[in-house]
């Protein structure tokens, strides 16, 4: 039988759409497949892995236990439910300020590096590709030792203060390139002449730059702030290293449970609570700025 | 509504000169065409009235008020891009009352201003809808709109009709010229289509390679090009021009005919010792036909081919090594037969004389 369609051009769209489904599905499956039983296991009485299906018990102690800072079912704690909203704040500080961080001077830089000109802008375009190239863990030696360097000469009391703040400048630090680079590309798409039309109209070039080309570039800062978000609320390697021990973010106390033998004594339902509970800020983070990124419209301007 | 002057104005971008000592007078409340092929340095022109770019060299004036150092804002003028320039983010009310709102103008006032202007424009029921929802003729009216409704002491526009289709521009261009008209601004139009130019100029200033060629009346540059460029530029299609030898009686010699010049040109020919001559006549001003006319110069070509258009047609003839169009009633043309041998015959009285080293019109320079 010949299909109904015969125009050449003519894909038989939801044949396509199925095809893509499905191949979707098995590709990311490996993902889904974990993600599930992370989630799946914060509320069972024991880690879902192969064979032991009949015996699931569901259950929220996991919960109540991960908030308790519990890490058996039976052991005392070892810490109490303010040490984790301790470490809840510290996250949200961390990666909060790494956001602030970066939003904040990859903007401006991005215009910067798209609209001005001055010297050895080139070359710091291309740098700025190259930088992010740099892994973060191969600097951490000489980042280390400014930060040692530079902390001596404060009072004793604002030590805690200092390395939240290096923290989150340092990690900002190795983001800002590429978003320089990323909100360049935004900058660069609107045109020179609605700049002009709006100094024309009597606007300073502060008022053109928040009221007229801001907002022209929201999809990319709300890009940015995703990624930058996202970059402090995962930091680990640099969280380690400069905060105090006392001063865990959710992804070193995690870290912590996994590391250094104490995953023989460690329920691991809690530990899935605890990590279900990590990714939710990011989830609801994404979804609240998602609809920001697909906000795009430089119509109204003819090429 | 003022005058504005341009005083010996240079701009150079790094090595380029864009623009190269042009001195201008643009009158009050007229409507002044720059035309020029793209690249020529009208739109800089443009953007050194509106104060976006500021000259290397000279002045610019606004009356008698020199305003060279201000920013376009304190020059207050109004400006129509290409492509409209539109705040895609605002409404086309809050487009239109951006510029009243940066002057802190009361609400109520910037409210009547906005719907007065959009009113005048027939755009009042587009006013709550954003530019993306909007045509492009509907977009360049919010642009003039926009320009408008601050009542700026000259409206500039820099191509404002070549995003628009074909028919859509005729008939926006004779908007453009009636609300010019009724509103008695000073504007400045930047195109660099011809015809546009002579359909609304009062004066048009024809700019290439960042120099002023002509100033004039369309009428003026039309019929009398100042040179060969101005000549070849204007017109649809433009002039022709065919290369003679002046021979010992004062008459001209080409491809084997003979014209006898006006007595006074054969002077002033004679007074420059010119050895050779370009002659430009324009396409309407000859009759292609298969045998020479009475009192008519009347060159020896072949028919190359007809195009009908309509009640006129372009014919083309090889005369020699020269192309030649003429534009004659189609039924005349019709009757010609491709490849044959025809005469192309041109009225003595409208052909013009160029020198072929400077390409300028004899009629311009004093002998």
């Amino acid at each position: 039988m010949m299909p109904e369609t015969t125009d050449v051009e003519t894909i038989n769209r939801r044949r396509m759409n199925v095809v893509l489904g499905v191949a979707v599905l098995l590709a990311s499956s490996p993902i889904l497949i974990s993600y599930f039983v992370l989630i799946a296991s914060s509320f069972t009485n024991q880690m879902i892995t192969g064979g032991i299906m009949g015996q699931l018990i569901f259950t929220l102690q996991n919960w109540v236990l991960f908030f308790e800072g519990k890490l058996t079912v039976t052991a005392a704690s070892v810490l109490s439910f303010w040490n984790i909203l301790h470490y809840i704040l510290n996250t949200f500080i961390v990666a909060f300020g790494v956001m602030i961080v970066v939003t904040v001077l990859a903007t401006l830089a991005g215009y910067a590096c798209s609209r001005m000109r001055f010297k050895g802008r080139k070359f710091l375009i291309q740098l700025l590709i190259l930088l992010h190239a740099f892994p973060g863990v191969s600097l951490i030696i000489a980042v280390y030792a400014l930060y040692i360097f530079s902390k001596q000469p404060l009072p004793q009391n604002l030590w805690t203060f200092y390395a939240f703040l290096y923290v989150i400048v340092a990690r900002a630090a190795l983001e800002v390139p590429m978003d320089v680079w990323i909100m360049k590309g935004f900058f660069d798409k609107v045109p020179w002449e609605v700049e002009w039309s709006a100094l024309i109209d009597g606007a300073s070039r502060i008022k053109v730059w928040k009221d007229i080309i801001l907002p022209l570039v929201k999809p990319g800062i709300a890009a940015i702030a995703i990624f930058s978000f996202m970059a402090g609320w995962g930091a680990l390697i640099y969280v380690m290293v400069f905060l105090p021990a006392t001063e865990k973010t959710l992804a070193t106390y995690i870290a912590g449970l996994l590391a250094g033998g104490s995953l023989e004594v460690v329920h691991l339902p809690i530990v899935a609570a605890a990590g279900t509970f990590y990714l939710i800020p990011t989830l609801a983070f994404f979804t609240f700025v998602r609809r920001y990124m697909l906000q795009t419209s430089l119509s109204g301007i003819k090429g | 509504m003022v005058s504005v002057r341009l005083e010996k104005v240079t701009k150079r971008f790094g090595k380029v000169v864009a623009i190269n000592n042009v001195s201008l007078e643009i009158e009050d409340g007229k409507l002044y065409v720059l035309l020029g092929p793209s690249g020529g340095g009208k739109t800089t022109t443009l953007y050194l009235i509106a104060g976006i770019y500021k000259p290397t060299s000279g002045r610019v004036y606004f009356d008698e008020k020199d305003v060279t150092d201000l920013t376009p804002a304190e020059r207050n003028v109004g400006l129509v891009f290409q492509n409209y320039a539109l705040y895609p983010h605002m409404k086309v009310y809050d487009n239109i009352a951006f510029p009243l709102r940066l002057r802190k103008e009361p609400k109520s006032k910037i409210d009547s201003k906005v719907h007065e202007v959009a009113k005048f424009l027939r755009i009042e029921n587009l006013l709550d809808r954003y530019p993306h929802q909007l045509s492009g003729g509907q977009q360049q009216r919010v642009a003039l709109a926009r320009a408008l409704v601050k009542e700026p002491s000259v409206l500039l526009l820099d191509e404002p009709l070549s995003n628009l289709d074909a028919l859509l521009r005729v008939y926006i261009r004779a908007e453009l010229k009636r609300m010019q008209q009724d509103l008695g601004i000073t504007s400045v139009y930047v195109t660099h289509d011809q015809s546009e130019a002579l359909a609304i100029a009062d004066k048009i200033v024809v700019i290439n390679k960042g120099v002023v060629q002509q100033e004039g009346t369309p009428e003026q540059i039309y019929e009398n090009p100042r040179n060969v460029f101005v000549a070849t530029f204007i017109g649809n299609p433009p002039m022709n021009i065919v290369k003679g030898s002046v021979l010992e009686d004062g008459t001209i010699e080409t491809t084997g005919s003979r014209l006898t010049p006006p007595a006074a040109m054969a002077e002033k020919i004679r007074k420059l010792g010119l050895k050779t001559i370009l002659m430009a006549f324009r396409p309407e001003n000859a009759v292609v036909s298969e045998h020479p006319m009475e009192g008519k110069f009347s060159p020896l070509g072949e028919l190359f081919e007809v195009e009908p258009l309509g009640r006129d047609a372009v014919v083309t003839v090889t005369v020699g090594e020269f192309v030649i169009k003429v534009v004659m009633p189609t039924k005349e043309a019709m009757k010609l037969r491709i490849g044959s041998k025809v005469y192309v015959n041109i009225d003595p009285n409208t052909i013009k004389y160029f020198d072929p080293n400077t390409e300028l019109n004899l009629e311009y320079i004093e002998a």
